[in-house]
């Protein structure tokens, strides 16, 4: 190579003796680091880097030329006379000689380059944290998902638990409540005093009020937990028996008017007990909630390919948001101002009578109309 | 867990002592490739790769374990149990001196020496002390890991662009050497450079060679003469030499340094 060649070079030239002392350099070498060649010439190589730049000359760089005999694309910054940083890529090959070893090193400015890979790593550095971040946000996703979960399956089993004993306490009350009726029954044939009438009396209502709730809270849970109501449906009068539904339920109900529409003609087959349930608890539900004062309607339906009983009241009218639950069981609403109505269980196996019998409960209610629960036992 | 393959551990000469070779910062057990071949005659040489580095499994790299030298410590040990002959003597470059330590301590009387190339306890200055580096130079070294690392990261490997007298060693340790995955690089280099091991080198009773380059960057000879000075058992021996790895750069006066200091074990094998 020619000595003018070396010199002008578009990179920067030197050659090293094993120690990183500089034995040549070319003037391009001189004009990007600020000293001149002879300046150069004696100095080492790695004592013109920075700092990180030497440890990395010490720990990689030379033991690397060392080993492979060469390297390519090594970035290090390199420091001026002046004491500002010139970045450049290093390439260097190991060339034996007679008289000992010896490295080229050609230097190419990358400052630019630079500069622009910083950023890149930045960039990178910075995705790097936000897919950490969104690892761990997951992550306590996840952790919170399966806590929920947990709650989730504690609460369930909790659920079915009380509802298991709701089953089990409802039941067990049976017989003692039998054995009460009867008793109060039995006393009742004997000569007795009015007073003693009366409170015999009280005790019959009571303890059917009792059998009423408890045949509620049965049917709730069978249908709940047990293997659903079980109806055994016949062929019946449905008016036959409305009418005698509601002649009970005037003994039960003496403080309201209750009125019974017959309507139509045609066949039904229903489970008589069931149906005369799904009226009790109508009617009960209206003289709660109903205006005593007015006549609370009940309406038997047959014909047209019509089964169908409704129970009609005078009273306030239901909110809107309270009629897409009624007939889910404890929906209670107190919390939400007095005026909402209290709704237990009767509503909810009033609907699930219905299905059982293949139809439906439906409510309607407006303020000139009242209240009308319609049962359609045979939906078209 | 297979010790072999999480080190890629070698095994070579034979002989009633082992000399187990433990490379330093930036490199692998290729570095031994001038100075071990020197041993399999008189003794069974143990080389491996430290965990992160050369060829070693990448995927045992846990943070947690070798967030401190006592996790490359606890490989040791396992390295020696399992591999080592007769008496152990480390010969350690660099960071691993003090890795070696500390497997000294925690398995007194297992290692029989140590031969130390390049150590230093501490390498930032601190009060009264001169380690030869200040913090930022270190944050510096981070910065050039970082900036080579962008193209080294790459599956490409640097093109070699010939390389004349290439020393007889597997091509795979030469194509991995001085390349390690940028994130255990950076992790190695804070942990290196930050570690302060003061403490642990100060009365160890192990015999000890130290062997100084007369010119390190990496482990001034202040260094290597307070080693000298706290190490009760130490043999202190220069060696002119520019650089961080004379056992590379001067081989020969590092091996004749270590001869002398390993007679006591260094038994021929024969028959």
């Amino acid at each position: 190579m020619s000595a003018e060649l070396f010199d002008s070079a578009a990179c920067a030239l030197a050659v090293t003796a094993e120690d990183g002392t500089i034995l040549q350099a070319n003037s391009r070498f001189s004009e990007w680091l600020g000293f001149s060649t002879t300046e150069l010439c004696g100095k080492r190589f790695q004592d013109l880097l920075t700092m990180g730049g030497r440890i990395f000359h010490q720990t990689h760089l030379a033991p690397m030329l060392r080993m492979r005999g060469s390297v390519t694309e090594v970035k290090l910054d390199m420091l001026h006379r002046e004491g500002h940083k010139l970045t450049v890529l290093l390439n260097g090959i190991k060339r034996e000689q007679d008289d000992g070893t010896l490295y080229d090193l050609a230097l190419f400015g990358t400052t630019d380059r630079d500069k622009y890979e910083r950023e890149l790593l930045n960039a990178r550095n910075f995705a790097e944290a936000l897919l950490q971040e969104k690892t761990a946000t997951e992550l306590a996703l996840k952790l919170a998902q399966a806590e929920l979960s947990d709650a989730y399956a504690i609460s369930q089993r909790r659920a079915l638990f009380a509802e298991q004993m709701v089953a089990i306490v409802s039941h067990d009350l049976k017989n003692p409540l039998t054995a009460i009726r009867m008793a109060s029954d039995f006393l009742n044939r004997g000569e007795r005093t009015a007073k003693e009438h009366q409170l015999l009396g009280h005790i019959g209502q009571s303890s059917e009020r009792a059998q009423r709730m408890i045949a509620d809270l049965l049917d709730f849970t069978q249908a709940r937990v047990g293997q659903g109501i079980t109806i055994k449906a016949a062929p019946l009068d449905l008016h036959e028996v409305i009418h005698r539904a509601v002649d009970e339920l005037r003994v039960a109900f003496p403080a309201a008017n209750l009125v019974h529409l017959a309507e139509g003609s045609g066949e039904a087959c229903l489970d008589a007990d069931r149906v005369q349930q799904i009226i009790g608890n109508l009617v009960a539900n209206s003289v709660a909630y109903g205006d005593l004062q007015r006549p609370i309607t009940v309406t038997s339906r047959l014909g047209q390919g019509r089964c169908e009983v409704s129970v009609h009241n005078h009273g306030k009218v239901i909110p809107e948001a309270l009629l897409t639950e009624l007939f889910e069981p404890m929906t209670r609403g107190t919390d939400q101002g007095s005026d909402v109505r209290s709704v237990g269980l009767g509503l909810y196996i009033v609907r699930e009578l219905a299905r059982v019998h293949g139809g439906d409960v439906a409510v309607s209610s407006c303020v000139t109309g009242g209240t009308t629960f319609t049962v359609n036992f045979q939906p078209t | 867990m297979d010790l072999r393959h999480r080190n890629n551990i070698r095994v070579k000469g034979s002989g009633s002592s082992t000399l187990v070779f433990s490379h330093g910062f930036g490199c692998n057990q290729a570095m031994w490739n001038y100075l071990a071949p020197q041993f399999f005659e008189r003794f069974r040489v143990v080389m491996y790769d430290l965990v992160g580095a050369g060829l070693s499994d990448l995927s045992a790299f846990d943070k947690t374990k070798y967030s401190t030298l006592d996790g490359y410590a606890r490989d040791l040990n396992e390295i020696i149990d399992a591999y080592a002959v007769g008496p152990v003597i480390l010969v350690s470059h660099s960071v691993s001196a003090m890795i070696g330590t500390l497997a000294d301590r925690h398995a007194p009387g297992r290692i029989a020496a140590h031969v130390m190339i390049g150590p230093s306890p501490r390498y930032i200055d601190a009060d009264g002390y001169v380690g030869g580096f200040k913090l930022a130079d270190i944050q510096d070294l981070l910065d050039t890991l970082d900036s080579n690392y962008l193209g080294w990261s790459s599956a490409m490997a640097p093109v070699i662009m010939g390389a004349p007298d290439q020393p007889a060693l597997g091509e795979e340790l030469t194509e991995s050497f001085c390349r390690t995955e940028p994130a255990i690089a950076k992790q190695f280099a804070r942990v290196t450079f930050m570690s302060d091991n003061r403490q642990d080198v100060i009365g160890l009773a192990t015999p000890v060679l130290i062997l100084q380059s007369s010119d390190d960057l990496i482990a001034p000879v202040a260094v290597g003469e307070y080693l000298h000075s706290v190490l009760p058992n130490s043999t202190y021996c220069l060696v002119d030499n520019v650089g961080h790895c004379p056992h590379m750069s001067a081989p020969q006066a590092c091996a004749e340094a270590m001869k002398r200091f390993l007679a006591p074990w260094a038994v021929s094998h024969v028959g």
